[in-house]
């Protein structure tokens, strides 16, 4: 195949560049109730360590969760803290914050090897933790020389999970020092994150990596007052990947999801808005309201915002049946009682906006909604049809559920019809459901032949029987079948097994088959017979011993012309080279016929080279002998 | 036995025209100018071609079958006939000038190996 010329790859990507533009992403992902349990669960195990309390208590906080027991969690912190350890110090302080009535008294040795570990020479672990601990415990701190030695510090460490400490750093240090230079490292990042499919975006260094990141990256623009550069795709990619992940295998893990999930459900600039149909999206006259979710990444319902139907067109015939409607709030969810409009039944493309705050992302998404009805049968009429037109088809008028009395006759003479009408029982309009089918029972044997129904212009179905036509199908096994309509469609509610008569066909007696065959593939076949390859014809022994004894008359002429010829022997001389020669060369003769009876190559090529040897010197000698006596 | 000049034509034309004649004159000049040794070999010849003939006219007749036997025997008939030509040739006193370094006696050598690698074929091919 030819590869498609630039013009249509040219229309391709346009194409596909159109319609990256026209949508939005979705979010894939989110903290369902369940997930959000299993965060929590995941959390609040027991304190291993002064860092296992501190991913707890901090997690939970950013959840909107509060540790169970906040006293004995003071306890243990109060007890676990290394003041030597600036790591230790960092975890302490940043879980007094959240506990409340949590104090831990500094000293001032504590205090200076804080001080001391904010340097250029330091890790920017060490550095973040010394700014955090500095900041939990509420000590003053030189904002600009700390930022000097974080950016310094930052030029040679290039990792991104350093980069993403520095953001955070820079969210403790006081707004007079200039944080541009550490906000720009959010861009970088931004640039370093791996796009999968267009759906997820992550680091390769793992979700954890991600999820710190989100959660610096609003940290550090909320306290700066700019929007992070991050674009709105890339905040739904983001999520994808961050909640993409339902269990975790480290309480850092955990953590890190807890935090970036807080971080996206509150900050000044961006919050993705989840929208999710409440239950199946489909509607009905038995359940007229659409429900829709509109909550945050935490599933938290955002009752405040204002959700409105843009429009709502047919699936089918992209007809607007709907547009610039609201959704009423009722409870937690939002809902519209789509069913008013009176819509037909079949699949509807919604579309839906979220408004009410700036910071909204996300909010715009686009559903497939069914409609749902009910079948009705109507005018079912069952008629017996002549072939030659010469007597009026009877008909009959059969009303669901119920079965038609009597039997029909389908035979050579007359075809038996069928034809009705479906309408949607609540607006009476015809329906042309996905399935219409007319099952044929064969009651003694167990057949069955399915046909489908086709309607007409006038939307009429209609199905005819005729022996001659569908024998094969019937495999000619004339009997009662018992007639069944299938109605059947995915927006239907009540799907239709109907049986509706009583057919009797007949086939025409030659084409009956002898037995019932059941069509068991499972029986021994028939066995076949190896015919074994025909020996050629041969002529009759009579003729080839005629024609060997005729092959032989030649030899009988030679000997005649040769005596007459006078073919001189009398030169035989009885040198031995000469007897050698001569029975060498009767026993090569003598070799043929036995290589011809008996031996193979081989064989006969080993006895060959032994008598030709001798065959050779002797005749050589012999030869060379006449040689000589001709020359003189 | 040693040659005499020219076999064939020799002095003057035969009978102008008829072809028993012509026959009559070539069977004589041959009878005559050709050295036994050669009219022995010629008999050779003649039985040889008459087989393969006969082979021939065998398998005509009753066809092909064994195809592989009935190729062995023609093909020895032939191949024997072809060397035999050869051998005439080169014993022939009058054709001394075209083969100077080899005597008769190499050449009946040469027609004896060669027919025995033939047989050995054909023996083999014959089934």
């Amino acid at each position: 195949m030819a590869a498609p010329g630039p013009r249509l790859r040219l229309a391709v990507a346009a194409a596909l560049l159109l319609l990256a533009g026209a949508q939005a992403l979705a979010p894939s992902h989110r903290l369902t109730g369940r997930d959000l349990a299993r965060l929590r669960a995941a959390l609040e195990r027991p304190f291993a360590d002064l860092q296992a309390a501190f991913h707890s208590i901090v997690g939970l906080s950013n959840l909107g969760v509060r540790v169970a027991d906040e006293k004995a969690a003071c306890n243990f912190i109060k007890s676990n803290v290394d003041s030597s350890s600036v790591d230790s110090l960092f975890y302490a302080a940043q879980s007094i914050q959240v506990l409340s009535g949590c104090e831990v008294t500094v000293s001032n040795e504590t205090r200076e090897l804080l001080l001391g570990a904010v340097s250029e020479d330091s890790s920017v672990t060490q550095i973040f933790h010394a700014v955090g601990a500095l900041s939990g415990f509420g000590l003053p701190l030189a904002s600009q020389e700390a930022l000097s030695a974080l950016t310094a510090r930052l030029s040679k460490e290039e990792s991104v999970l350093a980069t993403i400490q520095a953001l955070e750093t820079a969210s403790y240090l006081s707004q007079q020092a200039d944080l541009s230079g550490i906000v720009e490292e959010i861009e970088d990042l931004v640039a370093r994150l791996d796009d999968l499919g267009g759906v997820y975006l992550q680091f390769e260094e793992g979700i954890e990596t991600t999820a710190l990141f989100v959660a610096a990256t609003y940290k550090l623009s909320d306290h700066v007052g700019t929007e992070p550069a991050v674009k709105e795709d890339q905040i739904i990619q983001l999520m994808n990947a961050i909640f993409s992940k339902k269990n975790f295998e480290t309480l850092s893990e955990a953590f890190s999801v807890a935090c970036a999930a807080g971080s996206l459900s509150r900050n000044r600039y961006h919050l993705p808005v989840i929208i999710v149909p409440d239950g199946p999206a489909a509607v009905s006259h038995h359940q007229p309201v659409l429900r829709l979710q509109v909550t945050n990444v935490m599933s938290q319902p955002l009752t405040q915002a204002s959700v409105k139907l843009d429009y709502a067109k047919s699936a089918s015939t992209k007809a607007t049946v709907l547009q610039q409607t609201a959704f009423a709030l009722s409870g937690d969810t939002f809902e519209l009682n789509f069913m008013n409009v009176k819509p037909a039944s079949g699949y509807y493309d919604f579309s839906i906006s979220v408004d009410g705050d700036k910071r909204f992302i996300s909010n715009k998404v686009e559903l497939k909604v069914k409609v749902s009805t009910e079948v009705g049968i109507t005018n079912v009429d069952l008629s017996t049809v002549d072939k030659d037109q010469s007597i009026a088809p009877k008909t009959t008028r059969v009303v669901y559920p119920a079965k038609a009395k009597g039997s029909f006759t389908a035979d050579s003479h007359q075809n038996f019809a069928l034809s009705f009408q479906l309408i949607d029982v609540n607006s009476g309009a015809e329906l042309i459901p996905h399935q219409t089918f007319v099952r044929l029972h064969n009651q003694k044997t167990g057949q069955e032949v399915v046909f489908v129904a086709e309607p007409d212009s006038k939307n009429v179905y209609k199905f005819e029987l005729d022996t001659s036509e569908r024998k094969t199908e019937f495999d000619s096994a004339s009997g009662t079948y018992t007639l069944y309509l299938i109605v059947g469609d995915a927006t239907l509610e009540n799907p239709i097994l109907w049986n509706v008569a009583d057919v009797v066909i007949k086939f025409p007696e030659e084409d009956a088959p002898s037995t019932v065959q059941s069509k068991n593939l499972f029986v021994p076949k028939p066995e076949i017979q190896h015919l074994f390859r025909e020996p050629e014809k041969r002529p009759p022994t009579v003729v080839s011993n005629t024609f060997t004894a005729l092959i032989l008359s030649p030899l009988l002429l030679l000997l005649i012309l040769w005596i007459k010829i006078g073919a001189n022997i009398s030169n035989f001389s009885f040198a031995p080279s000469t007897i050698i020669f001569h029975m060498g060369h009767a026993a090569m003769l003598g070799l043929m016929y036995v290589y011809w009876t008996q031996l193979n190559m081989f064989q006969t090529l080993k006895y060959l080279a032994i008598l030709g040897g001798v065959t050779f010197l002797a005749g050589n000698r012999m030869l060379a002998q006449k040689a000589v006596k001709r020359t003189h | 036995m040693s040659g005499a000049a020219g076999s064939g034509s020799g002095s003057g034309a035969g009978a102008a025209g008829s072809v028993g004649s012509v026959v009559r004159r070539f069977l004589v000049e041959y009878g005559s100018g050709t050295p036994s040794r050669l009219k022995v070999l010629d008999a050779y010849l003649l039985y040889v071609l008459l087989t393969g003939a006969l082979q021939f006219g065998y398998c005509l007749g009753v066809g092909t079958f064994p195809f592989n036997s009935f190729l062995s025997g023609f093909i020895s008939a032939v191949g024997s006939f072809i060397l035999g030509v050869c051998l005439r040739i080169q014993i022939n006193p009058q054709n001394k000038g075209e083969f100077q370094g080899i005597s008769p006696e190499r050449a009946f050598a040469d027609f004896l190996f060669a027919n025995t690698i033939l047989h050995l074929v054909v023996i083999n091919f014959v089934g």
